[in-house]
């Protein structure tokens, strides 16, 4: 291991440290070599090969099973999530695809996605009072994504406490 | 040397590709677990594909910077000395383990790294679900002391390449358990789907890049336990495949927080507390996670009187 001669001194065979621009001569040629055909030559392949391989993925048929909601199944799931809420009451959607526990305060809803399943909690009072229509229940949910659910919920009639 | 004579992972591709094809081959055959999900998949490579894009943005700031770092380096780290890659392979390692500790345990950094957790599966697809906004975030910042000590640019992208390439295979189900030398020196698949777990005990663990000894020497350790199946995501998992959603999504809700911030002691908390900090604590961090659940399980243990 050796100690620079100076601060400032080139490296040996390798380009100049003292590009005009204030970057290094090979930073300029790299940042030069940048163009749209060079991103769309190596985007497009690879792009190709993405799309080939989530289609053998479907093909594979290698999804986890998820049979519809029964609330056996429901209340096992949020037990994941909330493992110390108390459920009052659930509801599920006629399909299956979702279900809506009150639990105190809290709401706790869960629906599927995908082959997996995700749950989000809200105030009760917000779930209780949220819309209807057309037998589907208009609810805004927190986080960023998705802002909005609309299960068809069997059987709902909230009473807020 | 400034610029690599190679990229490890532009060599590796095509063994991404073929080893994605042998999972989901062996996984159809039933010969190994290998769960796939179209869409996920799809979100999880759709990320890898695009993350050179982003990183344009600061490809010659981050280049430069290394540069600059290395022309004022204390010591010369000669390219073709063994030694030198022997010393690069452990303190890139470690800089790897500082990094990725960082970037779970600091939302600003978080932001940036949630979209490779945000599978609900752990495939080698999932592997590829790389970061847009990691550069932007700045975490370049933490190579820089390897080209001031002396190791060249072109060296510190090499080992930063063979450490991505090594963890690529490490995202998976099909591997069980390795031989016990080899899990007691590296990071493996076992290792890592704890790493990838949403289960309570499992949060903030496993922090290795290819060596596993980091964590035990820095008390992050935590091996697979039999009894407790990892379940992989976030603690609130993502209800979308948008790949925008996937890449963004943290850094929209931290806006939203900041918006709401009534003090700079609660923008400073939104911004490099812990994922999960709130003014009033009502949120959920790693660390609470952990405490209310070992609090169960001790409760769980005492008999009933």
């Amino acid at each position: 291991m050796t100690a620079p001669r100076s601060r400032r001194r080139q490296a040996g065979g390798t380009p100049s440290l003292d590009h005009p621009a204030g970057l290094p001569e090979s930073a300029a040629r790299r940042t030069a070599a940048i163009s749209l055909p060079t991103i769309l030559t190596g985007l497009i392949p690879s792009g190709i090969a993405v799309l080939v391989l989530a289609g053998l993925a479907a093909l594979a048929r290698l999804a986890r099973p998820t049979p519809p909601l029964d609330e056996a199944a429901a209340r096992g799931l949020l037990a994941d999530d909330f493992p110390e809420a108390q459920i009052d009451r659930i509801w599920l959607a006629a399909d299956g695809s979702a279900a809506l526990a009150r639990s105190g305060p809290r709401a706790l809803y869960l629906f599927r996605l995908g082959d997996a399943w995700v749950a989000r909690d809200l105030a009760w009072a917000e779930a209780a009072s949220a819309p209807v229509r057309e037998g589907r229940l208009y609810l805004r949910l927190p986080g960023v994504s998705p802002r909005l659910a609309r299960p068809a919920l069997a059987g709902w009639v909230p009473e807020i406490a | 040397m400034l610029e690599a004579p190679f990229d490890p992972v532009k060599l590796a591709v095509p063994f991404f590709i073929l080893a994605i094809l042998l999972e989901i081959g062996l996984g159809r055959l039933r010969l190994a677990k290998a769960e796939y999900e179209a869409r996920d998949t799809l979100a999880s490579l759709g990320m890898g594909l695009l993350r050179g894009v982003p990183a344009l943005l600061t490809a010659g700031l981050v280049f430069a910077a290394t540069v600059w770092a290395w022309e004022h380096r204390i010591f010369t780290v000669p390219f073709t000395a063994w030694w030198g890659w022997v010393a690069i392979f452990f303190l890139e390692d470690l800089t790897y383990y500082a990094f990725h500790r960082l970037s779970h345990e600091r939302r600003f950094w978080w932001a940036a790294h949630v979209n490779h957790h945000s599978s609900q599966h752990y495939n080698l697809s999932t592997a590829l679900r790389q970061t847009w906004t990691g550069s932007l975030a700045g975490t370049w910042l933490l190579w820089l002391p390897l080209a001031f000590l002396g190791f060249s640019p072109a060296q510190i992208a090499i080992q930063q390449g063979i450490s991505l390439v090594y963890q690529f295979w490490i995202h998976t189900e099909a591997v069980g358990r390795m031989p016990a030398w080899f899990e007691a020196v590296f990071n493996t698949p076992s290792h890592h789907r704890v790493h990838h777990a949403r289960n309570p005990q499992y949060l903030d663990r496993n922090y290795a890049g290819i060596l596993i000894i980091w964590d035990k020497m820095f008390s992050t350790f935590q091996a697979e336990l039999d009894e407790e199946k990892p379940r992989y995501g976030l603690i609130r998992n993502l209800g979308s495949f948008n790949i925008l959603t996937v890449a963004f999504h943290e850094w929209i809700a931290i806006a939203r927080d900041l918006a709401s911030a009534r003090s700079l002691r609660e923008v400073g908390g939104y911004l490099f507390g812990p994922p999960g900090w709130s003014p009033d604590g009502s949120r959920e961090t790693s660390e609470s996670l952990r405490a209310r659940w070992a609090a169960r399980e001790a409760a769980a243990r005492t008999p009933a009187e």
